[in-house]
């Protein structure tokens, strides 16, 4: 599974500089079309932004995830080597994961020089451990979502359309959190709650593509 | 290959009557309990005694439209299930219809919503956690039908679907309890109607809506299914002929 | 779940030897549209079968549903004492496939592809057997080239050292001739000669010639139905004249 992950990274190259590219050009757009007055009130915004931002990023990665199988039809080459189908899903979502992680390593030092000051820093742990957990939720949902709409017409276009509201919990507490770590730098305490959804968010997908992802990929 | 005669003969000699019946005596039943619920609660009921005065009354229909839209979309969620088990076209057929329903009354309930937020509140949409949830949730819904739509592969179409419908019904209650978790705006969450606990009558009056709402949704939802089984008989009669 | 395969006995009679691959009252439709009715046959361990068929008789779909590629929608599969519902993963292990497509990555070198599949199945040795297998097909020299600019018999010739890089017990073709130049064909044939006593196969195939040359079982499928099924290797001539009686329309190759 892990070599999986090695060689899927090997080659999309091209995928891992889409999303880069499309999140960094994304911060400047917001930055251009939310003029808001200096103070305390950008706070509020600027979490949302982020992982709006952070969203449709996963959105275009997760929709290259399958694009080398299926337009190149050597799905069913993965599909005929003997390995649990459980497995393949993870080690997509773990590429998938892998892709957001790296982007947002490079994206978030950038977006705190272009718009927060260094609340961020201060509060390193939290953020982490929250953008840890959203990125799980993303990478499970988004992979799953992925493999059923790579078979189907509008491919590109379908995934939106089912993935968004689908992950807009997940929005809803990573979001905040990151406002409210941005705005008054809440610890530990304050997140738990947001922490513990987002815990129980993951599991939850997790569990439903460990059990229908045989269905999800095979015919 | 039969004869075109013989194959039509077949069909129609096939009792349709009596379940037919049987939905006309449950629609009959529902259209009967909502009007006595809404009589009882648009007349016999005491106006509310806060400032919302007679609108409260839309809670009548409001809150039985959106349990029946939750029914439905949970009859989806389990027929999706025993889908993905058997893999009996029934199933997938039971859960559009009761999706499509679903839909129907989640909009309805928007609708009634706005009506009686703005009564409550005077704004017509203040992004609180019923109304925005449900929101969500008809969007989600809509997009079970935008994937059928896009599947190419009837075999796997079915099978896509009942997937959304699962994953879409366990997120239902995720999504309420995320929009509750927010902090930003306080609002009253209104389950029930506001006021001093629940006079009897009105108390009947909800209990009729609810029962009546409900009966309506099974009555449509066998509709659904007949005109549906009927389609797919019309279409096994051509397939037989064509060939 | 395994059946056990059972040597002959030393006294004379033999215990019953479990086919390599026993397919029974096989299956298949897409929605309402069913490809394939009542397919049943089963191949000996080192056996060969070809298929025969016009296009759209359910000859892929054959193929595809044996290599696990497919569930059925009735009947059940064996291959090598493994059903396909119960045991996939071991199925997987014991099939090679090679098919038009040769399911190799674009971006990647010959030996990257290669190296990638080892690591899935699970081959020991990989480097070596790597090696081994990239000559054998000829393709030693361009191993560390770009898989997108290899011709079509390139591909095809990989496709074989891809197919074959796990010692599969059974080969399932599916009209691997198609598309090649005379070269390429040659050295597939060739290969496949050489391997023939190795393994058992089921190809499909639209050439007459190159479909009977290595056949011990032949079959017919025509519009999701076994037509025609006989052991043995037809004459040419003889077999021409059996396909025109069997099948509604088209003549092979």
């Amino acid at each position: 599974m892990v070599r999986k992950d090695l060689v899927s990274e090997l080659r999309t190259r091209e995928t891992v500089v889409s999303m880069f590219l499309f999140v960094v050009l994304a911060m400047i757009v917001f930055h251009y079309a939310f003029t808001v007055p200096a103070g305390g009130r950008l706070s509020l915004l600027t979490g949302g932004m982020l992982w709006v931002v952070f969203v449709f990023g996963a959105l275009l990665g997760l929709n290259r995830s399958f694009a080398h199988e299926k337009d190149e039809g050597c799905l069913d080459g993965l599909l005929l080597c003997p390995v649990d189908r459980v497995t393949i899903f993870l080690a997509k979502m773990t590429a998938n994961l892998v892709f957001l992680g790296l982007i947002q390593l490079v994206a978030v030092p950038l977006f705190a020089l272009l718009f927060a000051p260094g609340r961020i820093v201060s509060h390193l742990p939290v953020f982490v451990v929250l953008t840890a957990l959203a990125d799980l939720g993303i990478s499970a949902l988004g992979t799953l979502l992925a493999t059923v709409s790579m078979n189907t017409r509008a491919r590109d276009l379908l995934l939106p359309i089912v993935f968004l509201p689908l992950v807009i919990p997940l929005l809803i507490a990573a979001a905040s959190g990151t406002s409210a770590v941005l705005a008054g730098g809440a610890g530990f305490g304050a997140l738990l709650g947001r922490l513990a959804f987002l815990l129980v968010y993951d599991g939850v997908f997790l569990v439903l593509a460990y059990g229908t992802y045989d269905l999800a990929i095979g015919e | 290959m039969e004869s075109a005669s013989t194959a039509a003969t077949k069909v129609m000699a096939r009792p349709t009557t009596p379940k037919l019946a049987t939905t006309t005596a449950i629609l009959a039943a529902a259209g009967a309990l909502l009007t006595v619920g809404l009589a009882v609660g648009f007349w016999v009921a005491p106006t509310d005694a806060s400032t919302l005065g007679f609108s409260q009354k839309i809670f009548y229909v409001h809150a039985p439209l959106g349990e029946t839209a939750l029914l439905a979309f949970g009859v989806a969620f389990v027929a999706a299930l025993l889908y993905l088990r058997r893999g009996d076209d029934r199933y997938d057929r039971l859960g559009v219809a009761a999706v499509r329903l679903g839909l129907l009354f989640g909009l309805l309930v928007m609708i009634t919503g706005v009506i009686y937020d703005r009564a409550a509140w005077g704004v017509w949409w203040d992004w609180e956690p019923r109304l925005t949830t449900f929101l969500i949730v008809c969007l989600l819904y809509s997009a079970y039908f935008v994937l059928r739509g896009a599947v190419e592969d009837e075999s796997r179409r079915a099978t896509y679907a009942a997937l959304f419908a699962v994953v879409a019904f366990v997120d239902v209650p995720i999504t309420f309890f995320s929009i509750r978790l927010l902090p930003a705006g306080m609002h009253p969450v209104v389950i029930g109607p506001s006021g001093s606990g629940m006079d009897y009558r009105d108390f009947i009056a909800f209990a009729a809506g609810l029962a009546g709402m409900t009966l309506l949704f099974v009555g449509l939802l066998r509709l659904e299914l007949g005109i549906e089984a009927l389609r797919e008989e019309l279409r096994e009669l051509k397939h037989r002929l064509g060939r | 779940m395994r059946r056990d395969d059972q040597a002959p006995v030393g006294d004379g009679h033999a215990a019953v030897i479990e086919p390599e691959i026993r397919v029974e009252g096989l299956a298949k439709a897409f929605g309402r549209r069913e490809v394939l009715r009542d397919v049943s046959f089963t191949v000996a361990r080192g056996g060969f079968l070809t298929l025969f068929g016009p296009n759209g008789a359910g000859k892929t779909t054959t193929l595809r549903l044996v290599a696990t590629l497919l569930r059925p929608s009735a009947g059940s599969v064996s291959v090598a004492g493994y059903d396909l519902k119960d045991d996939p993963t071991p199925v997987r292990r014991a099939i090679g496939v090679i098919s038009h497509d040769p399911l190799l990555y674009r971006d990647l070198t010959a030996q990257e592809n290669l190296r990638f599949y080892a690591d899935m199945y699970g081959v020991e040795d990989a480097a070596r057997r790597i090696g081994d297998l990239l000559e054998r097909v000829e393709l030693g020299h361009r191993r560390h080239d770009v898989v997108s600019a290899f011709s079509k018999g390139m591909l095809q010739r990989l496709a074989i050292a891809r197919a074959l890089l796990h010692k599969p017990r059974v080969l399932l073709l599916d009209e691997p001739h198609s598309g090649l130049d005379a070269h390429a064909v040659d050295i597939l044939d060739g290969l496949l000669g050489e391997i023939r006593a190795e393994h058992t196969f089921v190809m499909a195939t639209h050439s007459l010639r190159r479909g009977l040359e290595l056949a011990d079982q032949v079959m017919i499928l025509d519009a999701g139905r076994v037509v025609f099924r006989q052991a043995g290797r037809p004459a040419e001539a003889d077999f021409a004249a059996i396909y025109r009686e069997h099948v509604r329309e088209g003549a092979l190759a």
